[in-house]
């Protein structure tokens, strides 16, 4: 059997980190979570997950600075990272820093379906 | 002897008093000649005294009208000079005190005038600025703190254009080191066809910079809250409706599906409203790459394609040979196609008709076309039904979904982008549905810089 794909979930919001959690149990993942961007770059950093799912308003450290953290490390660099945010790039900042630390996707929250999101995840681990 | 003697003698002196008499007759009537003469030249002397004394009379009269005339000569000039000098001082006063800043050049771009509010603005002197090089002492920068070049300054290259230009993107950065944006439109000052300076207007936008942000993040901050209790619904309805926690029986699936399908229209309306926000905040970003038009319709109709086979439509697609790949945001243009293709689809009655094609208008434009046989648009409500949450009367009850969003979203983009949206809908006795018109110019979109 293939070994388990770990997955560091950065989510501030209780419920809807668990609902990740849940789904990436029953998908055969082993999910890590954060509830702020600081734990999130730490928890990255230490275990090397093989993907990174990342809420942008968070308290402590918000997901774009973390980002930043994280692009800046030689493992996180390349790591993949899917932004997984409500919020929508609407103002030029948000979407030239967006665009600067190269996640690998950037999905709404309220656009996607879990299901869908999982299988982003496959497919980005596959590839 | 004796008295002969003595008569000569006698008769002498009566000769000679005679001769005497004669002569002094004659001295007198000389004489009477004379005071004659004297007396005439004395009338005549008189005559010419009262001449001349007419002619003094007259020119003392002339020299004092001449005075006269002089002196309200004098004065009007003094008046007229007062008034010009006080003119030009008022000019002089409206240019300085002009609330936003003012700075006039040479055609060398040496600064001849700069106003109070320049002054502030800048920080600098009139006395120190006036006569140098605008570039040199009041030198902009942009967002980043960079300089900006001389051939990219706008406003130093203004005036050898003829047209004026504005940037928004110009910083200027006080000796207190204290900076702030500009709004500058830069005007050249044409005479007789030649450029002989410019004008530049100066404003501090700070305070309007500032309620952009506080727009935009009230946007992002509303749409972040907003959103969030609609994923948590979305999320869990999704994993009980799939499953995945055990099977559901079908009433417990019937509720569920209706909890999700309404928050599903809740996340619809949330997008919604959060695409009118930023069109109205101005911070819609226009992305443009090259984009495949047909293949972009395409699978918007794909995703369509449920609803037009569950209504039982006639569809048909023509995508004009010459189409080819244009520069497009292809996440606008998607948007743009989705609200027209599903508004007709919506309005459409079952077994209806919708024709949509795409070709190209004259040598410069996009045209697509969308024609459905569907409830069509009142007359008296055409004028609306690009207003924002405007919905038609005729569809109110036939379809309860519908934001009144769509159409406003949709006029809003294909305008920012430099295109128009018309439509015919010849609504009578007779239902004929509608027609939409959309016209993109195929030049592409210039990429937005906020």
């Amino acid at each position: 059997m293939q070994a388990q794909k770990t997955i560091l979930v950065v989510e501030d919001e209780r419920s809807l980190r668990e609902a990740i959690v849940d789904i990436l149990c029953l998908k055969n993942f082993l999910p890590l979570v954060a509830k702020n961007g600081r734990d999130g770059v730490k928890l990255a950093l230490a275990k090397h997950p093989d993907l990174i799912l990342l809420d942008l308003i968070m308290p402590e450290m918000d997901g774009m600075a973390a980002l930043k953290k994280i692009r800046e490390d030689a493992w996180g660099a390349t790591a993949p990272i899917i932004i997984l945010t409500n919020l929508s790039a609407i103002n030029g900042n948000l979407a030239a820093d967006a665009l600067a630390h190269r996640p690998t996707y950037y999905l709404i929250k309220s656009d996607w379906k879990l299901h869908d999101i999982v299988k982003k995840i496959e497919s980005i681990l596959a590839s | 002897m004796r008295k002969n003697t003595a008569i000569s003698t006698s008769d002498e002196i009566i000769l000679k008093l005679k001769l005497l008499a004669r002569e002094k007759e004659a001295v007198r009537r000389k004489l009477a000649v004379t005071a004659k003469k004297l007396a005439m030249t004395a009338t005549r002397l008189a005559i010419t005294a009262k001449e001349k004394e007419g002619v003094r009379r007259k020119l003392a009269v002339t020299a004092a009208k001449l005075k006269t005339s002089y002196e309200t000569l004098e004065k009007k000039v003094l008046d007229r000079t007062k008034s010009l000098e006080m003119s030009r001082v008022k000019e002089e006063a409206i240019l300085l005190s002009i609330g936003d800043g003012l700075l006039v050049t040479d055609e060398k771009g040496n600064i001849i005038i700069i106003n109070a509010t320049a002054e502030r603005l800048f920080g600098k002197k009139s006395k120190d600025v006036v006569g140098k090089m605008f570039s040199k002492v009041i030198p902009l920068e942009n967002e980043k703190g960079m300089a900006i070049s001389f051939e990219k300054n706008h406003v130093i290259t203004a005036p050898t254009t003829s047209s004026p230009t504005a940037n928004p993107s110009y910083f200027f950065m006080r000796e207190d080191k204290t900076r702030f944006p500009m709004a500058i439109m830069a005007t050249p000052v044409v005479l007789n066809g030649m450029v002989i300076g410019g004008i530049k207007i100066f404003r501090d936008i700070t305070h309007e910079r500032e309620i952009d942000k506080a727009k935009t993040e009230f946007v992002s901050l509303a749409s972040h809250q907003l959103r969030t209790p609609l994923s948590t619904v979305n999320w869990y309805a999704e994993m009980l409706l799939a499953g995945d926690v055990g099977v559901l029986n079908e009433k417990q699936k019937k509720y569920l599906d209706e909890v999700y399908r309404s928050n599903q229209r809740m996340v619809e309306l949330v997008n919604a409203l959060l695409d009118v926000a930023s069109l109205e905040v101005g911070t819609f970003l226009i992305e443009p790459e090259p984009t495949d038009i047909c293949k972009l319709t395409q699978s918007v109709i794909d995703e369509q394609r449920p609803q037009i086979d569950a209504k039982n439509l006639t569809f048909s697609f023509l995508c004009g040979k010459d189409v080819s790949s244009m520069q497009a945001d292809p996440k606008l243009l998607r948007m743009v196609m989705q609200n027209i293709l599903s508004n007709a689809v919506k309005y459409t009655p079952e077994g209806g008709n919708i024709a949509l094609s795409i070709d190209l208008a004259g040598k410069k434009n996009l045209l697509l076309k969308i024609t459905d046989t569907g409830y069509g648009i009142p007359k008296n409500q055409q004028n609306k039904i690009f207003t924002k949450l405007f919905r038609a009367d005729n569809v109110r009850d036939k379809d309860t979904d519908g934001t009144g969003l769509g159409l406003y979203i949709v006029k809003s983009i294909v305008e920012n982008c430099g295109g128009k949206i018309w439509f015919k809908s010849p609504y009578g006795n007779v239902k004929c549905g509608t027609t939409f018109y959309v016209e993109l110019p195929l030049d592409g979109l210039k990429k937005s810089t906020q």
